[in-house]
C-alpha cells in the first residue's frame, strides 16, 4: 500500500455546528475592537500632533526669538535685553560675560580720516600665455 | 456567484459574501489544519483564525491565484506559527487528553486498524511542517503540486522534492514502527 493511498486512511473531521455563527460573532467583535483601535489611533495622533505644536511653539517664542536678526539687533538700541540676559545669568548664578560695546564714536573717528586712493596701472606690455608642458 | 466574485463582494464589505466563503470552505480548511495540527479543537480555532483574516485582509487578495490556494495559504501560515509558538511552550490541556483518551476508547472498537492509524499519525505529527504542508495538501486535500506552489509560495521543483521527502519520510517511520510492533508481538 502506498503513503498516498494510508494517509487517506486517516480520519476526516468537519467543521462544528455552528461555526459560521461563531465565525460571524467573531467578526463583529473584531469589527468593534479594529473601530476602537482605530479611534484611539487617531486621538492618540492628533494628542501627538497637538502637543508637538504646544512645544514647539514655546520653543519658538522663548527660544528662538533672541537669535533672529531683529532679536540680536535690539540687543543694542536699548540695554534692556542685555541687561535681562545679565539678570538671568545673576539668577541662574553663572559668570557674566555679556559686556556692551559702543561703537558709533569709532565709526565717527574713521570717518575723519583722509581717504586712501588706489591708482593701478599696467607694468607689461606682454599678453600673458598658457603653460605648456 | 463564483469565488473571485464573492470576494470582490467581501472587500466591499459583505458580510452575506464572507458567510458564503465560510460554509463553503469551512470543513476543508478544519480538516486540513486538523491533519496539520492533530488537534481538533485547535484546528477549529484555527480555522476561525483563519477566515477572520480572510474577511480584514481581503484588500491584499490578488486575482492571481485561486481564492482557494489564498484561504490555504493564509491557514498553513497560522498553523505554522503556531507550531512554532507550541514548540516553545508546549503545553497539554486537560480536554486534549480527555479527548484523546475518548478517542483511544472509541478506536478499540470502530477501525479495522487502529494501530496503523495512531502510528500514521505520530508520523505525521513527527515530519517537520515544511513536508508536512506538502504532504497534505497533494495526498489528503487533493492540490496539484502548482497550485501547493502557489500556497507555500516556492518553486514546483522544491515542492516536488519536499513531497517527495515527505513521504519517504512517513514510509520509514511507518515500516519501523511496525518492525516494533511485530517485535512485541
Amino acid at each position: 500500500m502506498s503513503e498516498m493511498d494510508i494517509l487517506k486512511k486517516l480520519d476526516m473531521v468537519k467543521a462544528p455546528p455552528g461555526f459560521e455563527q461563531h465565525v460571524m460573532a467573531q467578526l463583529s467583535l473584531r469589527k468593534r475592537q479594529e473601530r476602537r483601535r482605530r479611534r484611539a489611533l487617531r486621538w492618540s495622533l492628533a494628542g501627538s500632533l497637538a502637543s508637538l505644536t504646544v512645544v514647539f511653539v514655546l520653543l519658538g517664542t522663548g527660544v528662538f526669538r533672541d537669535r533672529t536678526p531683529l532679536g540680536i539687533a535690539d540687543r543694542g538700541a536699548d540695554s534692556r535685553p542685555a541687561s535681562s540676559l545679565v539678570q538671568r545669568a545673576a539668577a541662574e548664578e553663572t559668570i557674566s560675560i555679556i559686556e556692551r560695546l559702543d561703537y558709533t564714536t569709532e565709526i565717527r573717528s574713521r570717518s575723519s580720516e583722509p581717504e586712501t586712493i588706489y591708482l593701478l596701472e599696467q607694468v607689461s606690455d606682454t599678453t600673458p600665455r598658457e603653460i605648456k608642458y | 456567484m463564483d469565488d473571485q466574485e464573492l470576494i470582490r463582494e467581501v472587500q466591499k464589505g459583505d458580510e452575506l459574501a464572507f458567510g458564503k466563503i465560510v460554509s463553503a470552505y469551512k470543513d476543508r480548511i478544519v480538516n486540513f489544519l486538523y491533519q496539520f495540527t492533530g488537534d481538533y479543537q485547535k484546528a477549529v480555532e484555527l480555522s476561525q483564525e483563519t477566515f477572520l483574516r480572510v474577511y480584514f485582509k481581503a484588500g491584499k487578495y490578488k486575482p492571481v491565484a485561486p481564492l482557494s490556494s489564498w484561504i490555504y495559504a493564509i491557514a498553513s501560515n497560522l498553523a505554522k506559527t503556531e507550531m512554532k509558538k507550541a514548540r516553545k511552550f508546549p503545553t497539554v490541556s486537560l480536554d486534549e487528553i480527555a479527548a484523546h483518551d475518548m478517542r483511544r476508547n472509541a478506536s478499540s472498537e470502530d477501525p479495522p486498524d487502529p494501530g496503523l492509524i495512531s502510528n500514521l499519525r505520530e508520523a505525521l505529527n513527527a515530519l517537520h511542517p515544511r513536508y508536512r504542508i506538502p504532504v497534505v495538501l497533494k495526498d489528503m486535500e487533493g492540490f496539484s503540486q502548482e497550485e501547493i506552489a502557489q500556497i507555500m509560495k516556492k518553486p514546483v521543483g522544491t515542492i516536488k522534492a519536499r513531497i517527495s521527502r515527505g513521504r519517504s519520510f512517513l514510509k520509514k517511520r511507518l515500516e519501523k514502527a511496525l518492525a516494533g510492533e511485530n517485535l512485541a508481538v
